[in-house]
Order: structure tokens, then C-alpha cells, then sequence
């Protein structure tokens, strides 16, 4: 990656842990059956103690949920501004460069230990890279990739994610896309 | 489910409806509040989209949902890599289809890895790769008892 173009700012956030999000959510089981309803997941470790005893000792939530439990909500008592938004790096580099539009192209994650019912998680958000400017079809853009690192209260990984964007374009337009 | 999931081995395509209902349950489930997946006078004038859209989470989760109701709940869920090419909104008619691509044994179970798409009629909205860890055999011990090392996704 060249980094000639790059505000000395951005620069200095490459590989660092620019945003945690330190167990801000409690993992529930209402919420994570919400969310199996949504999708039509009747696998029964999320839905039946008995059976998941078995296997993972008690129901877990799904795994597809990990960056669920990284977004805090979106009001809590005291809240002050607009608090940490979701991807919270993301849209500091959006600003950073000027850039009003940002859509998500590659998602990967990697999935560790479970969560289940009481368990929160902290997550790091890393920069791993971002390119020079280039011209896109949507106009002048840079494709950047956030890493997070997603751990429960007792320090065990409970996953990888990362996400690849792409930004682009004029303060004309705006569109955001997760 | 495949007791011996082989190379080649084709998973049976599911086909959702997707709706307006569905799509913002799966964004409102999975704590995601942008506008363009709730809101589709947003999303047609600052969005520039035909509707609203499904986001990369309720993906996830179909996905999820998809391949481990074919390998059964035994089955453990490695990694998970998608590209979303274009949007899916209310009223695509959602088909999700699979092919197993590898078979690797480990110790007791097999790495499973599948190739997965999620197509509108002929347009491909989103193709994924994941990797799952199956029982090799039905007595196998659980897959979600290893940690740490003995868990390499």
C-alpha cells in the first residue's frame, strides 16, 4: 500500500486499536431468538437448553450475531451526543477524508468461542489498510479494511471480522450502506 | 444431511420471500439502525436505491441458517466470507444455493468448505464462502468442545 497521500493522522492509525467498544451489550436470549425468528433459525442450540447441554453446555447465541453484541445502544440513560456509531472508525475516516458515501464490499469472519445469555465483549477496531485515492465509477474514492477483534469478559476470543469498504465521492450525495 | 459430505456434494436451493417485514426484522434483530435498511423514503432520495435493503448481518444469518440446517446443529460454524454484489429488497424472490468445494479431515470431524450464492432470478446478489466443521462420523465427539488451539477456523 502506498501511504504518500495519506494525512498523517490516518497514517498513524494504521494497525492500532483506534476505537474499542469495551461491553457495552449483555448478551440475552430474547434478543438472539429475535434475531433466529428473523432469519428462520430454528437450530436448536439457540432454542432448546436441553439439547445444546450436550453440546456446548448451555444455548449459545448464533455465531452470525458477533458484531451484534459490539453496537451499543441506540439510547441509554445519560447518553450525551451522539455516542459511538456502529463501525465508529469507519466514519471517522469518512471524515477524515471528506468523503459522504461508503458502502461495505467484503465481509469475513472468523468464528472462535460462543457466547451465550450474561457474556459481554470487547472489541478493538483496527485499521489494517487503506489505498491512495483512485477514480471509481461513483466517483474519487479509497477502499479501506477495518479489523476487529472481538473478546468475551473472560479474555477468550470470541471472533475475527473484517470488513472492507469502499468511499467515494462529493458532499452532493450520501449513501451508506452496511 | 450428508452423513459423508463429498466434493461436489450440491446443498437443496431454499427460496425466500424476502419483504419489508424481513428485512427490517433482520436489521432491527441484529441492532443495526441505518436508514436505508428501514427506510425507503430514505433509501430511494439519499440512498439512490429502488427500495429498501437487506443488510450484511440478516445475510449472515440466512447463510448460517442455511448451511446448518443441511449439516444438523452438530455442525460448527469456521469462518464465513461474503461479497455483496448487488442489493436485495422487498419482493426478490431470494434463492440460496450451495456446492461443496473441500473436504479435509481433522482428528475427528471434517473442515467442510462450500461455495454459496444468493441469487435474485439470474442476478447474483451475494456470493460466500464459509467453512464448517462437521462429526466425521455420528459418535464423534462434539466438534464444540475444542478451543484454543485445537480450534483453527
Amino acid at each position: 500500500m502506498a501511504v504518500s497521500d495519506l494525512p498523517l493522522l490516518v497514517r498513524s492509525w494504521i494497525g492500532q486499536a483506534v476505537v474499542t467498544v469495551d461491553h457495552t451489550v449483555t448478551v440475552e436470549k430474547a434478543s438472539w431468538l429475535s434475531f433466529c425468528a428473523a432469519v428462520q433459525d430454528g437450530n436448536p442450540l439457540y432454542w432448546d437448553e436441553a439439547f445444546a447441554e450436550a453440546h456446548t453446555g448451555s444455548a449459545i447465541a448464533p455465531p452470525a450475531m458477533l458484531p451484534s453484541w459490539g453496537s451499543a445502544y441506540d439510547w441509554f440513560p445519560g447518553k450525551e451526543g451522539d455516542g459511538l456509531r456502529p463501525m465508529e472508525l469507519h466514519f471517522l475516516l469518512k471524515e477524515a477524508f471528506g468523503y459522504p458515501n461508503g458502502i461495505v464490499t467484503n465481509v469475513e469472519i472468523e468464528y472462535h468461542e460462543p457466547v451465550r445469555a450474561g457474556d459481554s465483549v470487547r472489541v478493538e477496531q483496527i485499521l489494517r489498510a487503506v489505498s491512495d485515492e483512485r477514480l471509481t465509477r461513483l466517483g474519487p474514492g479509497r477502499d479501506w479494511t477495518i479489523d476487529l477483534i472481538y473478546r468475551r469478559q473472560d479474555q477468550a476470543l470470541f471472533g475475527r471480522h473484517s470488513i472492507s469498504f469502499l468511499a467515494y465521492g462529493s458532499a452532493a450525495t450520501h449513501q451508506e450502506a452496511s | 444431511m450428508t452423513l459423508q459430505p463429498a466434493v461436489h456434494d450440491r446443498l437443496p436451493t431454499r427460496r425466500i420471500g424476502v419483504t419489508t417485514k424481513s428485512i427490517i426484522m433482520g436489521a432491527a434483530t441484529s441492532r443495526d439502525w441505518q436508514p436505508l435498511h428501514h427506510d425507503v423514503v430514505w433509501a430511494q432520495s439519499e440512498g439512490r436505491l429502488p427500495n429498501i435493503i437487506m443488510n450484511n448481518y440478516t445475510q449472515a444469518g440466512l447463510i448460517s441458517a442455511y448451511v446448518t440446517d443441511w449439516f444438523g446443529p452438530a455442525a460448527r460454524l469456521g469462518r464465513l466470507r461474503f461479497s455483496m454484489r448487488s442489493p436485495i429488497c422487498p419482493g426478490d424472490p431470494l434463492e440460496l444455493s450451495g456446492v461443496i468445494q473441500v473436504v479435509e479431515p481433522e482428528a475427528d470431524f471434517l473442515w467442510v468448505s462450500l461455495a454459496i450464492e444468493l441469487a435474485v432470478a439470474a442476478r447474483i446478489a451475494t456470493t460466500a464462502d464459509v467453512r464448517i466443521a462437521v462429526p466425521a462420523v455420528g459418535q464423534s465427539p462434539s466438534v464444540w468442545h475444542r478451543s484454543g488451539a485445537a480450534w483453527r477456523p
